[in-house]
């Protein structure tokens, strides 16, 4: 039986018409104003080049801020979900650990960062991070002192080089910030198995790290997947918070040309539409996939 | 059955206590007491860490400077500091923006559950809006746009944006709860003659509430925490007021720290408050 969101079998009526009319009129209204009261002119044309722009001089097209701020945040966000991943997967496994000392860490760790606000904790972390390891690691110049070669594969997965540091304390905070989600996930992902599994497994002379190893993880890595898919998206939208500390991604340089050209409406409203379909067309992707799995396992 | 999980004497209650076999001893070193002392042992490490990390770069700890940030008592009178007074305009924000978001969540629930089309349409392009951008993007176009077209105040304008932001998960909190109920209510109530508002009234909303509340305590905590946000925009809450103070005085590690503390205590309590609800909720 499918799910019926509404209770009702839908149908015109005249609240339809007062909706649209309401609709209609506020719209109307809003870029009444715009006009009038703000003497706003539209010109998306001169917002456009700010994606691409035609080199003269290489003589081909070459991404401009925007597009480069769109491939940091995508670059923040598939790395950031690898991290998150693999530091959820500790922290998962540590809060459902035997013994207290891994559960405290665990639920220390994951109170501590879902309780604190987001932009707080960006500017937090950043600014430690950014003082203390930051210039221990050095990763700027010694990536620029790479050979060109590996500058150039360097700068498909992380970004030009020159950015690198920027790139990593970014990716850092990210990464941290989603792994007390993912966290979360991962311990649903292990306690959703049936305790009847553990004990099928210790009947039949698994160790306790066999079981985990073979019967749990497997099943329960199946469940935390949809959730991470979530997380995915979830982290796409979160790599706009570390704008705030002037890493290069999507925000960032969307406000960067924002103050440049003074297109207030074009610029937000445009990068407003590349969030809004990136994460919409993943969100209905894992939706179609979940759905395709779930037919297929039964 | 009898099995290894299942030892026979357990199943009986009334067994003997010398025939239950006796408790298996913990060993010292994995027992309560001791594995909370490593805890503590590994946060002061970290903790050292840190201090030494600060230290290596000529930090100069002010921590007897941060009280007045907080509060002063100048002639026997409270003055509260910058700190508090952000605090306060964090519980104000994030006060009216609940407020308004239950009652767009509400009105959002009602239009998509109700037949109309473009009712319907309207709610889930709102909520698939709401939920596919960033909330900073939608901080910037609510107050670089919106607002400015239509001569909202500052803090009002970050108050409706957390609301409307917000609002969207409200709403699928209420539709999700309504939807939960079981269809037999509604046939049920129909047949005794119930309908429309008297049926949600007396039949739906009861089920409904108690299954909605956890969640919406979710979101008031969500609330406080997104709060920070308005930051973006100049308001002065509890993040902005921590930044000014360390723009102003360079102590960045005490003042964060006092300010993420002074979130922490906020959310947390919160947080008590949702899980006693949950409790108390449980659909057992």
């Amino acid at each position: 039986m499918s799910a019926r969101t509404s209770t009702v079998r839908p149908r015109w009526t005249w609240l339809d018409a007062a909706l649209i009319a309401v609709v209609v009129i506020f719209f109307g209204f809003l870029f009444w104003r715009a006009g009038s009261v703000f003497s706003y002119k539209w010109n998306w044309s001169s917002v456009l080049p700010f994606i691409y722009r035609f080199d003269a001089d290489a003589g081909k097209w070459v991404p401009n801020l925007l597009m480069e701020g769109l491939l940091t945040t995508i670059r923040l966000a598939l790395w950031g979900i690898l991290f998150a991943g693999v530091i959820g997967i500790v922290m998962g496994l540590a809060r459902t650990s035997k013994r207290l000392f891994f559960r405290l860490i665990g639920t220390f760790y994951v109170m501590l960062i879902r309780n604190i606000p987001p932009v707080v904790f960006v500017f937090v972390f950043v600014f430690f991070i950014a003082s203390q390891i930051m210039p221990t690691l050095a990763l700027g110049d010694r990536v620029q002192a790479l050979p060109p070669q590996a500058q150039q594969w360097i700068s498909v997965f992380f970004g030009s080089p020159k950015l690198i540091d920027n790139f990593l304390l970014g990716l850092i905070a990210l990464s941290v910030f989603s792994g007390a989600y993912v966290t979360e996930i991962v311990r649903a992902g292990i306690e959703s198995v049936p305790r009847s599994q553990i004990e099928a497994g210790d009947s039949l002379g698994f160790s306790k790290r066999d079981v985990m190893r073979f019967v749990v993880l497997p099943q329960a890595m199946r469940n935390v997947l949809p959730p991470m898919a979530g997380q995915l998206i979830q982290l796409i939208k979160d790599s706009s918070l570390v704008s705030l500390v002037s890493i290069q991604e999507l925000t960032f340089m969307a406000q960067d040309v924002q103050v440049s050209t003074q297109r207030v409406f074009e610029v937000f409203v445009l990068i407003a539409a590349i969030y809004f379909v990136i994460c919409f067309s993943l969100s209905q992707l894992f939706g179609y996939l979940e759905r395709r799995y779930a037919r297929a396992s039964r | 059955m009898a099995s290894r999980a299942n030892p026979p004497e357990a199943m009986n209650v009334n067994s003997d206590a010398r025939s239950r076999p006796p408790p298996r001893a913990i060993a010292w070193h994995r027992s309560t007491w001791f594995e909370t002392i490593q805890f503590a042992v590994l946060m002061t490490l970290l903790l050292l860490l840190i201090l030494k990390g600060a230290n290596s770069m000529g930090y100069q700890w002010k921590w007897d400077k941060v009280p007045q940030y907080i509060y002063r008592v100048i002639d026997g009178e409270l003055i509260w500091g910058p700190l508090m007074k952000g605090l306060f305009v964090t519980l104000d924000i994030a006060w009216w923006a609940g407020l308004i978001a239950m009652a767009i969540g509400l009105v959002a629930a009602l239009l998509r559950l109700s037949g109309s089309i473009v009712g319907s349409a309207i709610s889930w392009s709102y909520v698939e809006l709401i939920r596919n951008t960033p909330i900073l993007v939608q901080m910037l176009i609510f107050y670089f746009i919106i607002a400015a077209v239509l001569g909202i105040p500052r803090q009002w304008a970050g108050i409706l944006c957390l609301a409307f932001y917000e609002g969207a998960f409200t709403a699928e909190i209420i539709r999700g709860g309504i939807v939960a109920v079981r269809k037999g209510q509604r046939e049920a109530a129909q047949s005794l003659g119930f309908s429309g508002f008297y049926m949600y009234r007396d039949i739906i909303l009861p089920q409904a509430v108690p299954l909605m509340l956890p969640p919406l305590g979710g979101i008031i905590v969500n609330l406080v925490k997104h709060s920070s946000i308005v930051s973006v925009i100049a308001v002065f809450d509890l993040t902005t007021q921590a930044r000014t103070v360390v723009s102003d005085t360079f102590m960045a590690f005490e003042i964060w720290l006092t300010a993420a503390a002074m979130y922490l205590v906020l959310t947390i309590t919160l947080s008590i408050g949702v899980a006693w609800l949950e409790r108390r909720y449980r659909t057992a």
